[in-house]
């Protein structure tokens, strides 16, 4: 009897029926439901809408013509592209840096960390100070350095670039707790022995820490390319409606805008199938190059 | 229609015009004792009149309101409820909020989806449209069948009637106007007089010219945020009080037209660099404080603003006992740059907002009471005036009010008010959702010449027509 407990699966089923529900009743039939949507004509959320669009795929075929959505597209691609280098690139050196040194690691630790626990949408206003045209901080210290006209950070051209600092800013902590947690797991004897082989700082990161990185490595870009995707609080907080000239929507913000600003439900639906279609696309081929090994 | 704009013009300059007749007042000992119980009983916490409705205790309220953040009547919502739960022994959970496209879709929303509030105070023009025609909220008539005394006081004329079906479901309580508020001080600086009554679009742009020469901006609006009041002010300079509440059926028809040149007026001033030079990135919240920092001169804004502007004069914006009056006195409201069959003194202005009882609580022989207590105690004659302040309510009989209870910047707007010729209401108010979209949000587009104004009227038409 005692060992038969453990070949009889049902129990299992059981108390995994609990979770199972709650992703079919919360995720699986809302994004369904939302491909439904995205074919119909729909004014207001909540509503079924007025009848299946005429051509049923009309908002597909929009999407190709729509200035916006390629706006969007490039926009996201160059925030993944800033997340990997700037991201993970910043939190691989700090990580590294920080590992080096023998005082004051929590604290490192703990100031790195810290922006990820502040609310985005409390630093996209932080950072509208920050970039503020009259009298923002910025430009502020540029007026004590001898700079005579405001610079506004948030005109076309620039404002993808004031956009994507403090949503990089913030998340290099993320990066940076993963990375140590990894420096930590590797073995201090592989690093004892390269320096009783003489190896310098500078080599036992290069041929120990970054090729025994590696699969952490692979992990973090996995989750910036992912996370780059589903960016929103903070760009929207800061540029709302793709301000200015819509130039500054990603694919998230400018979902959003259709749906809550525009009233046009079902766009906004078929615009968070084309996320969806990207975020498995992009995972897949991000998985591909970044491909972990076994050691 | 012409009727009711007449009686609520008259309404708003009696109002006004009482407002400003304190001299009148003072020669009248007895009557200005009156005036001074009314004003003492205002400035207290509203508890003067009993709810005209006994209502059932105990009872919880879902309301829903505008009456939040920095509304200048959110104070007031807060201290009438705090009074009437007192009164009535009921609660109240309170789901205000900032009135915005969020709050609007947020509200829809609840409809739509069966958790509506029991009492909402809501607009009255086509942002309703979707829930009347669901039959989710109850018409005024419809409570009268059982309550006649419901709104009694309120002129009906005064009320909106439904674009659903001409029906009228929401009680009026403050009206609004939009008009141009000015920074004196930088007028002064680039040596221009307050606009009058026979302000002409001619004399602005002159007055804007002198204003950049003297190193100010002149208009303060954020073109790529809340291009709304210039949107309005640009296409009714173009038509009349008579057809401005007209949608176009084409851009080439003659409103289209009309909608198109004031597209391209907006363009126009735009590119004479008369706007803040970051209008395209800015939020309305930086363009406000250039002005109240005088940083720039003109401001079209609306009824509410004057809250606003009081706020921004106050070291604590809470506390009305911190106001700096000497930096409020640089601060004047007037009206709107006329053209062609448009006088400056033709306003934007109405009733577009009132209390709805949803059917959900009206079905509900509890809270059914408690919504028509709640109501009848928020329309009251005592607390109505509260709101109205310095513009128009539906009030049959306004109470005289005494100057001495409003700030100087009131006091302006109430002058300013008493002279005005129409309020015709606004036409974004009937040209709701995406079909707004290519000219409102679209405006950074449009005067930086990226799109054709014809073309994003057409758009916007083309939406309407689809909807």
């Amino acid at each position: 009897m005692g060992a038969n407990i453990y070949k009889n699966k049902k129990p299992v089923f059981f108390f995994l029926l609990p979770a199972f529900l709650f992703m079919i009743v919360y995720l699986y039939y809302p994004f369904v439901k939302n491909i439904w949507n995205s074919f119909r004509q729909i004014k207001q959320l909540g509503s079924a809408g007025s009848g299946f669009l005429h051509p049923w795929y009309e908002n597909y075929a929009k999407m190709l013509t729509d200035a916006n959505i390629r706006t969007s597209l490039v926009n996201t691609l160059i925030m993944m592209a800033a997340t990997l280098v700037f991201q993970v690139g910043f939190a691989i050196l700090l990580a590294l840096l920080v590992d080096n040194i023998s005082r004051g690691k929590q604290f490192f630790k703990t100031v790195f960390f810290f922006p990820i626990v502040i609310s985005a949408t409390a630093l996209g206003l932080l950072f509208n100070l920050i970039f503020l045209y009259d009298k923002g901080m910025l430009n502020q210290i540029l007026e004590l350095l001898g700079k005579t006209e405001l610079t506004d950070w948030k005109a076309e051209g620039i404002a993808i670039f004031t956009m994507m600092l403090p949503v990089i800013w913030q998340y290099v902590g993320f990066y940076f707790v993963i990375l140590i947690t990894g420096l930590n797991n590797i073995s201090d004897e592989l690093y004892e022995a390269a320096t009783i082989d003489g190896a310098t700082r500078f080599q036992k990161v290069r041929y120990i820490s970054l090729p025994l990185l590696h699969n952490v490595i692979c992990t973090c870009a996995v989750l910036a390319v992912t996370g780059a995707l589903k960016v929103f609080d903070l760009p929207w907080t800061m540029f709302p409606k793709g301000m200015p000239l819509k130039s500054t929507f990603l694919t998230g913000t400018y979902m959003y805008y259709q749906t809550m600003e525009s009233k046009n439900v079902d766009y906004g639906s078929a615009i968070a199938v084309l996320i969806v279609v990207l975020g498995v696309v992009l995972s897949k081929v991000v998985n591909k190059i970044f491909k972990e090994k076994d050691y | 229609m012409k009727k009711g704009i007449a009686l609520l013009l008259a309404s708003a300059m009696t109002f006004a015009l009482i407002g400003c007749g304190g001299a009148q007042a003072v020669q009248e000992p007895a009557t200005e004792a009156a005036v001074e119980e009314t004003v003492a009983e205002t400035a207290e916490a509203p508890a003067a009149e009993e709810a005209p409705v006994a209502s059932a205790e105990g009872v919880e309220l879902n309301v829903t309101t505008t009456f939040a953040g920095e509304d200048g009547n959110a104070q007031n919502f807060k201290d009438a409820v705090n009074a009437w739960c007192e009164q009535t022994g009921n609660t109240v959970a309170d789901t205000s909020a900032t009135s915005d496209e969020t709050f609007k879709t947020r509200v829809v929303t609840d409809f739509e989806t069966g958790s509506e509030p029991d009492v909402l105070f809501f607009f009255n023009g086509a942002d309703a449209n979707s829930f009347i025609e669901a039959g989710k909220v109850v018409s005024i008539d419809d409570i009268r069948a059982e309550y006649p005394d419901y709104a009694s006081n309120m002129n009906d004329e005064l009320i909106a009637d439904s674009l659903v079906d001409g029906k009228k479901y929401a009680v009026p309580v403050n009206g609004y106007w939009e008009a141009m508020f000015v920074n004196t001080e930088v007028l002064d600086a680039a040596g221009v007089a307050v606009p009058g009554a026979n302000y002409s679009m001619d004399d602005f742009k002159a007055d804007c010219q002198k204003i950049v020469d003297a190193g100010y901006t002149p208009i303060a609006a954020a073109l790529g945020n809340i291009p709304h009041y210039w949107w309005e002010y640009a296409i009714f300079n173009n038509e009349s009080p008579a057809n401005h509440l007209e949608i176009p059926a084409s851009a080439d028809d003659e409103i289209g037209q009309a909608w198109v040149a004031g597209m391209n007026d907006i363009k126009e001033l735009y590119e004479l660099g008369y706007f803040p030079e970051n209008t395209l990135s800015a939020t309305d919240d930086e363009t406000f404080a250039m002005f109240t920092e005088g940083k720039a001169a003109f401001l079209i804004d609306g009824s509410w603003k004057v809250g606003g502007i009081v706020a921004a004069c106050q070291s604590d914006p809470e506390d009305p006992a911190t106001l700096d009056t000497d930096k409020l006195s640089h601060f004047d409201v007037t009206y709107v740059p006329g053209q062609g069959s448009r006088k400056a003194t033709d306003l934007i202005g109405g009733l577009s907002m009132g209390y709805y009882i949803t059917t959900k609580a009206w079905e509900d022989p509890a809270k059914r009471e408690a919504a028509v207590s709640f109501v009848s105690y928020m329309t009251s004659d005592e607390i109505v005036p509260k709101f109205a302040q310095h513009t128009a309510s539906a009030l049959k009989n306004a109470p005289a009010v005494d100057e001495a209870a409003f700030n100087p910047l009131q006091i302006k707007a109430m002058s300013m008010m008493s002279g005005v010729t129409s309020l015709t209401g606004a036409v974004q108010d009937l040209f709701m959702g995406d079909c707004r979209v290519p000219t409102f949000d679209g405006m950074p587009e449009i005067v930086t010449g990226k799109v054709d104004a014809k073309d994003a009227v057409q758009e916007g038409i083309d939406a309407y027509l689809a909807q």
